[in-house]
């Protein structure tokens, strides 16, 4: 996947998240505004039962008053009197709750502004009756009450009353309406947005699925690229290997195959020698006999030559010797080749060691050459540590004879051998005061054959190089450090437990 | 020697089949030496045109055997030579340039009877093969087996 669709697809989620947000805080404030409205809904609808009931109300009333006069008028009785004013009183603030209630929808406030005259009317009318009762004077309201005074009145007010009812009808049914639409809104949305939810939460699960899924996919292939790496780094190795022993093999033939025709240059070469005697021999026995026939000299003596012939002789001897010592020194590097190879060949066996303990032996075995050299060697505490026991051995051995080799004349040698340890890594340090190493040769002194400074000690320029690839054989690092005329250090890191797994050969 | 023992020489370095030729008739060795100088004409002439071995029955012989060969390798000489049952009688001397522990090892294991490494010192070589050539003057060969 490239990054640009990684991007894109993050930029998708994020937006989607914001949009299922968006739509919940939407779907929350509308329903929270329709069941507001549903609320406002069901208060207008119980306003109009309400009203009809304070109408029907304010109706009691007035006709309970009317009852009560009636009742008063035909009887006397002093409790007809009092319902009537009790009826009275009630009405009035019956009216008013009424006409407070209508306060909102002009056309019945008006009809109830039209009613209150006609209602204090008629309660006057039944009052001026009462009164007439109340002073002897019953005749005269028994004869308003039949003459109907007032009925017309009446009937206006119960006519404005059912008016006012059927507008409120009709509140209440447009209300109800209201009210259904609202709620029917308000689920039509609870269910749309849960559409909504339903449908962002599938696609979220559906992305999240496939980015689960690629992820998985991206932690499959990282499995595959360390497996490939691992397979790569042991393909690598193998490699190695097989070009290490390719190069040990190489060196282990051609030091044999050198080896041969040496022998033969060798071996004429002494048979050259030998002719030479034989030859100079008679050519002495012809120079004598030409010279003088004198008796003929014992052939074990010493031939005697002439001048001329007995410098023949001479440079004879010298290009033989010249051969030979050639040959000798051929030998000797080849054999050194042959060494070296068959140490690498050798099978390592860690072993626990006493580095301190080693390393006296190797002190001890040079003690003849420290004395002549007028130098003492310190062993330091050392760590212990698992490796080949020879390796360290040659490669202790080997730095310490150098130290002792390479002493400044005149000045007592001092040698110390110091460790410590470090990360796993056990770290030794060889320091001597000896004539010290130009920087500009501290790599060639690690080089097979090559040494460097004054040239006066015997050696082949081997020991370092063998020191080297032991160390790095068991699995360690070596340096040096040093100026001339100022001591070298060689310092040496070696694993602490060395497994001999680095370099296990195949063979 | 009781009867006359042929010296069989493989070796291919003309040279060193040179000196240690000289060198062993140095030592008053008279004996007859075939000298080969690869190892297939040695494997033929040592078991015949019919690999048996069967020519060889009831002579002397004494191998002189060089392990490095340009066209086989002188240990499966060496090997053959000891399994074939006419010529396993006959003492078989390695003189090479390896000293490898492993090689002589193994080569003694096979049978050889000798192991001598050709040291690049001449004398000492020269040294060595007189001495050879002494061992082979008091040494008894059986004849190959019938």
């Amino acid at each position: 996947m490239t990054p640009d669709a990684k991007r894109w697809r993050a930029i998708g989620q994020i937006l989607l998240l914001a949009a299922g947000l968006v739509v919940l805080t939407f779907i929350s404030a509308g329903s929270v505004h329709l069941v507001n409205r549903a609320r406002e809904d069901a208060r207008w609808v119980l306003h109009t039962v309400e009203v009809e009931n304070q109408l029907s109300l304010a109706q009691l009333q007035l006709h309970r008053a009317e009852s009560a006069q009636r009742g008063y008028l035909s009887t006397l009785l002093p409790d007809f009197h009092t319902d009537f004013e009790e009826a009275a009183s009630a009405l009035t603030p019956a009216l008013q709750r009424l006409s407070q209630l209508v306060s909102d929808t002009p056309a019945e406030k008006r009809l109830v502004d039209e009613m209150l005259p006609l209602v204090n009317q008629r309660i006057e009318e039944f009052r001026n009756t009462i009164e007439l009762a109340l002073t002897q004077r019953v005749d005269d309201a028994t004869r308003a009450v039949r003459e109907g005074i007032g009925r017309d009145a009446m009937k206006h007010i119960d006519d404005l009353a059912s008016q006012m009812r059927t507008e409120e009808d009709r509140l209440f049914v447009e209300r109800t309406t209201n009210a259904d639409r609202t709620q029917s809104l308000a689920a039509s949305m609870t269910w749309v947005g849960s559409g909504f939810v339903v449908v962002l939460a599938g696609i979220s699960i559906l992305l999240v699925r496939r980015s689960a899924r690629a992820r998985d996919d991206a932690e499959a292939l990282l499995r595959d690229n360390n497996l490939n790496l691992e397979a790569t780094i042991d393909e690598r190795t193998a490699d190695l290997r097989e070009a290490n022993d390719e190069i040990q093999r190489f060196a282990y033939i051609v030091s044999h195959d050198l080896r041969s025709p040496l022998v033969n240059i060798m071996g004429f070469t002494s048979e050259l020698e030998q002719l030479h005697a034989d030859i100079f021999k008679r050519i002495a026995t012809f120079a004598r006999a030409s010279a003088s026939p004198a008796p003929v000299v014992a052939a074990e003596t010493e031939p005697v030559l002439e001048a001329e012939d007995k410098q023949l002789a001479q440079d004879f001897s010298e290009a033989l010797e010249f051969i030979k010592s050639s040959i000798a020194k051929m030998d000797r590097l080849i054999s050194a080749i042959l060494n070296l190879t068959r140490e690498g060949r050798r099978e390592f066996e860690p072993v626990r060691i006493d580095t301190r303990e080693l390393i006296e032996g190797i002190v001890t075995t040079v003690a003849h050459q420290a004395a002549e050299a007028h130098a003492q060697i310190r062993v330091e505490p050392l760590p212990h540590i698992v490796s080949d026991r020879l390796a360290l051995e040659q490669i202790f051995s080997n730095l310490i004879d150098n130290a002792l080799k390479y002493l400044k004349p005149g000045v007592p040698g001092d040698i110390s051998i110091r460790g410590r340890t470090k990360l796993g890594f056990a770290i030794f340090e060889v320091a001597d005061n000896g004539r010290g190493i130009d920087p500009k040769d501290h790599r060639r002194i690690f080089d097979l054959f090559r040494r460097a400074g004054a040239q006066d000690k015997p050696g082949q320029g081997i020991g370092l190089a063998h020191v080297r690839a032991l160390v790095r054989r068991l699995g360690g690092t070596m340096s040096v450090s040093s100026e001339l005329h100022s001591g070298s250090t060689f310092t040496i890191t070696l694993p602490i437990k060395w497994t001999g797994s680095n370099w296990k050969r195949a063979s | 020697m009781s009867q006359p023992v042929t010296i069989i020489m493989i070796e291919d370095d003309e040279g060193h089949a040179r000196l240690i030729e000289r060198n062993i008739r140095r030592s008053g060795v008279n004996n007859e030496i075939v000298p080969f100088s690869n190892g297939t004409a040695a494997v033929n002439y040592l078991f015949g045109s019919d690999g048996t071995g069967l020519d060889q029955k009831g002579r002397a012989l004494l191998i002189l055997l060089d392990l490095n060969l340009p066209d086989m390798s002188g240990i499966d000489i060496l090997r053959w030579v000891k399994e074939n049952r006419y010529l396993k009688t006959a003492p078989v001397v390695v003189l090479t340039t390896t000293d490898d522990s492993q090689e002589i090892k193994r080569c003694y294991e096979l049978g050889c009877n000798v192991y001598m490494t050709k040291p690049v010192n001449y004398d000492r070589f020269a040294n060595a093969i007189r001495q050879l050539g002494l061992f082979f003057s008091v040494i008894q060969v059986p004849a190959a087996a019938t």
